[in-house]
């Protein structure tokens, strides 16, 4: 590997990560819509396989890493896979630590890369030889972690019974556009059903408002006090195990290294479960809010990850939720890269190692700093000059656009419908992460049915 | 817009409290500029989705100056 090329890795790093500590604050930035089109660009403008997996490492990384920004001052996911995170942080903010909140987070990022990157690379090497076998049943492992989360969820009956007609919905909307043809037979729409699903519950929320009984009983509030205790600046360069006790390092890191495993699952849907199990036996609500988003933050990061390189190392099929969302360009993007031409064939495992660990590096050494440094200055001014009705507004904009994007006018109609039975869904306690394995073994379920 | 909110006039969404009729103009604004933005960029896929986003980014920043947050803000000394 010649020096040139070092160069070029270490700016894709440096780029990567600047323009997603960017991206990452802002809130409702999904994961999917903001990824996986700059990298197909990359991939198309003909950049260098391993230039462009350095790019994505470095940007998964910051973007993890400043998502949790939002969930923290706001309550808004910065991202998809922040969702699960805001229960718990609401509960810092209303104990006035929404910065701490935010630096918790980010030093169990930093735990997660530093578990996943190591322990993922490992997996696949391992994994290799069995990877086609593995890849010929994505269909039925999906909708095995579908059953898998709904009988581990509270809800299970109901949870249970909900699986085939949610399946039903989302296949029916994808014939429907096929047979008036607005879309073509070899395009699937994903992104946009998975968004719908995402702000469900704030879909449903803006339906009941048109309805002038339910509008006139909802409760009414005041104005939000929020009072946030000043601490003192972290001097130097912050360490994530001195941010962390030494209880939720080791959380953060068992909930890492189960997350890649479990790196075929749903991100989120994994994250609840795991953040549920490791933090119910906790009696102090703080406590047990800070060891739940520390080890969640890390379990993400870590899904993340090992869902992109595994399935890239070992198979080549975008074989888990992340690759066949945000990391789906490095498996597909035709005429550059196809599924018998991607990176999986064109990188050797020295390159994969090097182009991930060059990436993860550059992105903490520089996110993480501003992140923890600067967390309470972030929040304050969040919190003094951003209304909540604008990040709503931005939410609500991004979903109609990608909602366009994937099918035309029609399909903005198709979100809202799945926005409103996803909303339902959830708010009777059928979480995320099954639904989010349905979306993904919808056609194989049905396909069960021919 | 500002001055007519009396108290307790808000309501929550999403973990937060908003006025309605604000929270109205929010969508319509982002979803015309994000749409609007989309749909006057040129033919071509990845700078439509570009658009979009400058789009969303400018709705957000109107959003921002025109409507003031609900929240008070303050710092507190730790006593302990």
């Amino acid at each position: 590997m010649d020096v040139t090329l070092i160069v070029q890795m270490i700016i894709a790093a440096v780029l990567g990560t600047a323009i997603y500590t960017i991206i990452g604050i802002a809130p409702g930035t999904d994961e999917t819509a903001v990824l996986a089109p700059v990298t197909l660009v990359l991939v198309l403008a003909g950049l260098e396989p391993i230039i462009i997996l350095t790019f994505f490492i470095a940007a998964i990384v910051a973007k993890k890493l400043t998502d949790s920004i939002p969930v923290a001052v706001a309550g808004i996911p910065g991202g998809v896979m922040a969702a699960p995170m805001v229960e718990h942080a609401m509960v810092l903010k209303k104990y006035g630590l929404p910065d701490v909140s935010i630096r918790k987070m980010a030093s169990g990022s930093v735990i997660g890369t530093i578990v996943a990157v190591p322990v993922s690379l490992l997996l696949a090497s391992l994994l290799a030889p069995f990877g086609e076998g593995i890849a010929e049943y994505a269909g039925p492992i999906f909708f095995g972690g579908a059953i898998f989360l709904a009988i581990m969820s509270k809800n299970r009956w109901l949870a249970l019974a909900t699986i085939l007609p949610f399946a039903i919905l989302i296949q029916g909307l994808r014939h429907l556009y096929w047979g008036i043809g607005i879309i073509p037979e070899d395009k699937t729409v994903f992104t946009s059903f998975f968004l719908g699903i995402t702000i469900g519950p704030i879909i449903l929320k803006l339906f009941e408002l048109l309805n002038r009984d339910i509008r006139e009983k909802l409760p009414r509030h005041s104005k939000k006090e929020i009072k946030v205790k000043k601490q003192s600046q972290v001097k130097g360069f912050p360490n994530p195990f001195k941010i962390l006790d030494k209880k939720e390092v080791k959380t953060a890191s068992i909930a890492s290294f189960t997350g890649v495993l479990t790196f075929f699952m749903s991100p989120v849907g994994i994250t609840i479960f795991l953040g549920e199990v490791f933090t119910k036996h906790i009696k102090d609500p703080v406590k047990r809010a800070s060891r739940a988003i520390s080890s969640m933050d890390g379990l993400t990061n870590a899904t993340y990850i090992s869902g992109t390189l595994i399935p890239l190392i070992a198979i080549g099929l975008p074989l888990s939720p992340t690759a066949i969302g945000p990391a789906i360009a490095l498996f597909q993007a035709p005429p550059v890269l196809t599924e018998e031409h991607n990176l999986h064939h064109l990188l050797s495992m020295n390159e994969f190692v090097f182009a991930t660990v060059i990436g993860a590096v550059i992105a903490i050494g520089l996110t993480y700093y501003i992140t923890v440094k600067y967390s309470q200055q972030i929040c304050a001014f969040v919190f003094k000059y951003i209304p909540h009705e604008a990040l709503l507004g931005v939410f609500f904009g991004l979903v109609l656009m990608l909602a366009y994007r994937d099918a035309g006018w029609l399909n903005i109609a198709g979100v809202l419908l799945i926005g409103l039975v996803a909303g339902t869904l959830h708010r009777w306690g059928v979480n995320y992460g099954v639904q989010f394995m349905v979306l993904y073994a919808a056609p194989w379920m049905l396909g069960l049915f021919v | 817009m500002k001055s007519n909110h009396e108290k307790e006039e808000y309501i929550e969404v999403w973990e937060d409290v908003v006025h309605i009729k604000d929270l109205v103009l929010s969508l319509i604004i982002c979803s015309v500029t994000t749409m609007g933005a989309y749909l006057l960029a040129p033919d071509d896929a990845t700078k439509s989705l570009v658009f979009g986003l400058i789009g969303t980014v400018i709705g957000f920043i109107i959003c921002s100056i025109i409507i003031k947050p609900k929240r008070t803000f303050e710092y507190v000394d730790e006593e302990e």
